[in-house]
């Protein structure tokens, strides 16, 4: 018989799982910048397919979710290892749903609302030992806000934000590919309400097409990646809905040993009506004694319209202190600015998040998170809001 | 349990040292998250209190209209929420006008400016309120005669 903390555990995942299940609406792709190095590992790769991390976990990633990173462990394993899958594919899902209170000034008032977040498949299939794989991920598209007032009128539409074709012959050295995927660049936060994902120009379903290319090693990363748009004539599920789908991006990783990495990216992006061109620096710091992972971005870009002569500076600022103080529990403290236009401070825009994750066992995660915003100076009436979130996710 | 022995694999997989975590090292790394932070705030606090920004369209539209309006599930090509698609210059004048959010030389009379302002309605964007400097010059561009 399973101890009572067990049994415990395995109803509160059923529910969840229950709860989530009722949910659909494609999100995100998974990724958590936090843990690397606090969980030590060093690499996005190591837990991840793809060469810059989220997405569909590796078999060494399955085991660090259950091992290292919840609570009361389990098995990491697809569908708890009940199911064994040839050695050349993979599959994974992610399920959320989630609750918010909303409040962003004026008459109304604050918005209650839950949903489904995301309900989203993933498989790589591996050409034997030729370091070709095929790589899919496919959801349904949801929607925070009731669209038409039916019982299903947060799901939307059917989309595919991923999917490619990788050669990556071993966990270090060279590797391509093709396809549908975020270009690296910068922290990619789980949570696309973020300002360095918000207001940079490329998130949620807003990855590219591109060709991308890149060198893993030990100590340092390197990822270069030219993106353009689908013809209008191809299917909605697969088109981008990004703003600025032209263009090219590169991210380079310096770490130092297990204590921090540097980083560094550019990224160039087009329309017929205006450029956009960024730059900025990645850093994170853990401190082992305090079990904190420092994280910062900060980028600049300019804005450069094809009429009327107009160009304008911004900057994005994102700082963090991930505190990890029992296994199974993340808290973050987060400060956050996004200037819409240098010239002008009154438009810019602070945030300070608290982000709490539980990872209870296995498969289970809980988060809660917290957010106080204002704009410009703050303080009037109406430039003042505040978000509160609760979401479930199961992921299999 | 398939970690039992993770932390000698993890050890061999990437080849990371396996010494004690230098202070040095540490205080050197966070140093260099400082000076990135300390960027941060540098220049979030650029810019002065004077608002000298362009009262048109083309500025209006890529500084304020997109970034905040046309996300992925609000006025983007594929969500057109309401059916208004605000994610490119001329889309969104056409949808401001046609759909007559805006009345040019009007702002009292634009649902626009109630939608931003939160008056009898949601306030939009409804995640994050624009800064009262943005709305007042969307007031301007309208009061000027809302060209494009």
């Amino acid at each position: 018989m399973k101890p009572f903390k067990t049994r415990i555990l395995l109803a509160l995942c059923t529910v969840l799982g229950g709860l989530t299940a009722l949910g659909a609406g494609a999100r995100r792709a998974e990724a958590y910048p936090q843990f690397q190095f606090s969980s030590g590992t060093q690499r996005c790769a190591q837990c991840h397919y793809s060469p810059v991390g989220f997405g569909l976990l590796t078999s060494w990633g399955r085991d660090e979710s259950a091992d290292t990173i919840s609570a009361y462990g389990g098995d990491g394993g697809f569908l708890n290892s009940k199911v064994t899958l040839p050695a050349s594919l993979a599959l994974g899902g992610d399920v959320r749903y989630a609750g918010i209170d909303n409040d962003v000034g004026g008459q109304g008032a604050p918005e209650l609302a839950t949903f489904p977040m995301q309900a989203e498949l993933y498989a790589r299939y591996a050409l034997g030992e030729t370091g070709l794989s095929i790589y899919a991920a496919a959801g349904i598209r949801g929607a925070t806000r009731d669209v038409n007032g039916s019982a299903w009128s947060h799901v939307t539409s059917f989309i595919s934000r991923e999917h490619y074709i990788m050669w990556k012959k071993s966990a270090t050295g060279y590797y391509a590919r093709v396809g549908r995927f975020y270009a690296p660049y910068g922290l990619r936060l789980a949570e696309h309400v973020y300002f360095v994902r918000r207001y940079s120009g490329f998130n949620l379903y807003e990855e590219t097409y591109n060709a991308s290319g890149g060198y893993l090693a030990e100590n340092w990363e390197l990822h270069v990646t030219a993106f353009t748009s689908l013809p209008n004539s191809a299917p909605d599920f697969l088109g981008s809905v990004g703003m600025l789908p032209n263009g090219a991006a590169v991210y380079y990783e310096r770490r130092f040993s297990t204590v921090g990495l540097l980083g560094g990216q550019a990224r160039v992006a087009v329309n017929s009506e205006q450029r956009l061109t960024q730059g900025g620096l990645v850093g994170k710091v853990w401190v082992d004694g305090a079990r904190m992972l420092a994280m910062g971005e900060l980028d600049f870009q300019r804005r450069d319209l094809a009429k009327g002569n107009i160009g304008y500076n911004q900057s994005i600022s994102y700082a963090s202190m991930n505190f990890f103080p029992v296994k199974g529990l993340m808290a973050a403290l987060v400060w956050e600015r996004y200037q819409e236009d240098l010239r002008t401070i009154s438009t810019a825009r602070t945030a300070f998040d608290l982000e709490i994750n539980l990872f209870p066992i296995a498969h289970v995660e809980v988060m809660f998170f917290g957010r106080y915003q204002y704009s410009g100076a703050g303080g009037a009436d109406g430039d003042v809001g505040s978000l509160g979130m609760l979401q479930l996710h199961y992921y299999l | 349990m398939k970690g039992k022995t993770k932390g000698k694999m993890k050890g061999q997989e990437v080849g990371q040292e396996t010494s004690r975590r230098g202070w040095s090292k540490e205080g050197s790394a966070a140093l260099v998250l400082l000076a990135v932070v300390a960027a941060g705030a540098c220049a979030a606090g650029c810019g002065s209190q004077e608002d000298d920004r362009p009262a048109t369209w083309e500025y209006i539209s890529t500084a304020i209209i997109q970034p905040n309006c046309a996300t992925a599930n609000c006025h983007s090509n594929l969500a057109q929420s309401s059916g208004v698609q605000l994610d490119r210059i001329n889309r969104g004048y056409d949808a401001l006008i046609s759909r007559y959010f805006v009345i040019p030389g009007h702002p009292e009379d634009s649902s626009l400016m109630l939608l931003l302002n939160g008056r009898g309605s949601r306030r939009m964007p409804p995640d994050f309120p624009l800064a009262q400097q943005d709305i007042d010059l969307i007031a301007q561009w309208i009061t000027n005669g809302a060209a494009r």
